[in-house]
């Protein structure tokens, strides 16, 4: 049967085609469809893994970042607390230091005035006293131009140096 | 859906009118079955041409003469294309006839010829002319009534003169082996554009046609050749993946019907033998000790071996059936596919001899099992590439298998 038996031009040429096939296909063809495939395969892979860990890093960014804006929060919250309260520290040494000079100022006021009302007392004193001992020198005068006055006036003046 | 309908009838319509075409041709009206089958599944020196069993495209023949000397020439010098009186249909038609072809080298003059009624039925032989009495000789030996369909061995019989013969060296770009290279420059072409896309997009992955090859190309590489050879499929693997596609193409391109397409090249045993030994050669050479060993000295009683080397002659036996089962799965399966939707199409003409219901019904059913046929035939020829790399794979990985560690697994257990 013709079927049956290989003729011979045709198993040359399939020789031959196929080894050129082959040569071809094994220098330019096959390894670098494999490397390319398994390259985007592992590429893939990576890729997968990177996404993976990167997640995880953005998921524990997200909590460091919570983190510092809570401790942000609270510290400016504290913050907010120590001014107010420097504040009213602030404004109540004022208001001390405002009452204390006016104070100052009027104790100040009050001395001079003091002072000013001593000297006033003091000069009037020696004003009255210096009217007191001219009427009394006027009195003394007038009334001691006899003797029996004068003796009498003596002797009451050392009853009450003795009485002293 | 009008549009696939349109295109249904029109695939339906080429499928039907070739054979409708050549119905005419027998004189009785008769198809002869057996011929039209080995015709279509066998080789030619031109390919046909749709729609005409005239013409078909010419392609060289090159052959080596009897005295060693080769010559190249058009297969259209083979035949002839003139009238026919048709008695049957009364008028005359176009038909090719084979004829001599006569060329002159070095001064001396040379015959080549398509014999019908020879040995070398279909093949180019060379012809010398024979004294009157050796055709006397042989005419008496013809019995037949018919002397021009009468064989005699060695000789040529054109029309009940005899020539001698010489089946020349054929080394002919004949049809099988023109649609050959198509499927080996396809091959070529789908891989190189691939690795040109690669070339050109860097790791982007392919879309469409090519991620559909590549997908496919990871199915026989992840699937069968790694999973198979493991570290060793890097060496192994151009190999079964150029026989895997090549294989491929040739079976998809035969079930086309025209040009590109429709020869038989897988259902011949010479493609699939080549195939075959290319497996036993890699087998062969990339042997190891231990694949040796297994041949010459098997791990059986030792009865079964040393007195009458019984397992041996298996052995050795097994080493050449393991191929040749690789050579005739192939050529059996794609060459029953081929038969079948033949023999599907010719029912009609055999049932047209019963009138015309019958051929009508008969059309309708053949055409309806042959396509249905050519489809499984698609799946037929993607298994079969497949089994057939399956297995080379096997072959070659039972052949270089590392059993080192396998022998140390045994022992801890």
């Amino acid at each position: 049967m013709e079927l049956f038996t290989p003729d011979f031009g045709l198993v040359f040429w399939m020789f031959i085609a196929f080894i050129l096939l082959f040569l071809i296909l094994a220098k330019w063809g096959w390894p670098m469809i494999i490397k390319q495939m398994e390259g985007r395969a592992d590429t893939i892979d990576k890729g997968v893994e990177y996404a993976r860990e990167a997640k995880e890093q953005l998921d524990s960014a997200r909590d460091s970042a919570q983190k510092v804006i809570g401790e942000a929060q609270a510290r400016q919250a504290e913050m907010l607390r120590e001014a107010a309260k420097m504040k009213s520290q602030i404004i109540e040494e004022a208001k001390k230091e405002a009452s204390e000079e006016a104070r100052k100022v009027m104790e100040a006021a009050k001395v001079s005035i003091e002072q000013s009302r001593k000297e006033a007392e003091l000069q009037f004193r020696n004003e009255v006293s210096k009217f007191s001992i001219d009427i009394a020198e006027k009195m003394v005068r007038s009334r001691l131009q006899n003797d029996a006055e004068q003796q009498k006036l003596v002797d009451k003046m050392l009853d009450e140096i003795e009485k002293n | 859906m009008t549009k696939k309908f349109a295109i249904l009838f029109v695939l339906l319509s080429v499928l039907a009118f070739p054979f409708s075409a050549f119905s005419s041709e027998k004189d009785k009206g008769q198809v002869d079955v057996k011929e039209n089958i080995f015709h279509h599944l066998g080789d030619g020196y031109g390919w046909e041409v749709p729609f005409s069993h005239t013409y078909r495209i010419p392609l060289p023949v090159i052959v080596r003469a009897e005295d060693g000397k080769w010559f190249v020439f058009s297969s259209s010098r083979l035949s002839q294309i003139s009238e026919v009186q048709d008695p049957e249909a009364g008028k005359s038609r176009k038909e090719a006839v084979p004829v001599i072809y006569k060329t002159e080298k070095d001064g001396k003059d040379y015959l080549f010829y398509q014999p019908h009624v020879s040995t070398h039925s279909g093949k180019v032989v060379q012809l010398f002319p024979i004294p009157d009495a050796e055709q006397k000789k042989l005419e008496a030996e013809v019995t037949d009534s018919d002397i021009s369909h009468h064989v005699a061995p060695g000789y040529t019989n054109i029309d009940g003169k005899f020539w001698r013969e010489y089946r020349c060296f054929d080394l002919s770009i004949t049809k099988n082996v023109l649609a050959l290279f198509i499927a080996a420059a396809l091959v070529i072409w789908i891989v190189l554009s691939l690795v040109r896309f690669y070339a050109k997009h860097g790791y982007k992955a392919p879309r469409k046609g090519m991620g559909f090859f590549e997908l496919c190309v990871d199915f026989i590489y992840s699937g069968v050749i790694k999973s198979t050879l493991g570290a060793k499929a890097p060496k192994y693997a151009p190999y079964l993946l150029t026989a895997f596609f090549f294989i491929l193409t040739m079976n998809l391109l035969g079930l086309i019907v025209i040009f590109p397409g429709g020869a038989n090249l897988t259902g011949n045993i010479a493609i699939t033998l080549v195939l075959a030994v290319m497996t036993f050669i890699i087998t062969t050479v990339s042997g190891n000790k231990h694949y040796w060993k297994e041949v010459f000295w098997p791990d059986v009683p030792i009865w079964l071996k040393c007195p009458l080397p019984i397992m041996q002659v298996i052995e050795i036996f097994g080493l050449f059936t393991k191929p040749a089962a690789l050579c005739v799965r192939l050529f059996a399966n794609m060459m029953g596919g081929h038969m079948i939707v033949i023999t599907l199409v010719l029912l009609i003409f055999i049932f047209a001899a019963f009138g015309a219901a019958t051929a009508g019904v008969s059309v309708v059913v053949s055409l309806i099992f042959s396509i249905f046929m050519l489809a499984l035939d698609v799946l037929v020829s993607f298994i079969q590439a497949y089994v057939f790399t399956l297995l080379s794979t096997i072959f070659i990985s039972m052949a270089v298998e590392d059993h080192k560690e396998k022998h140390d697994e045994v022992k801890a257990a």
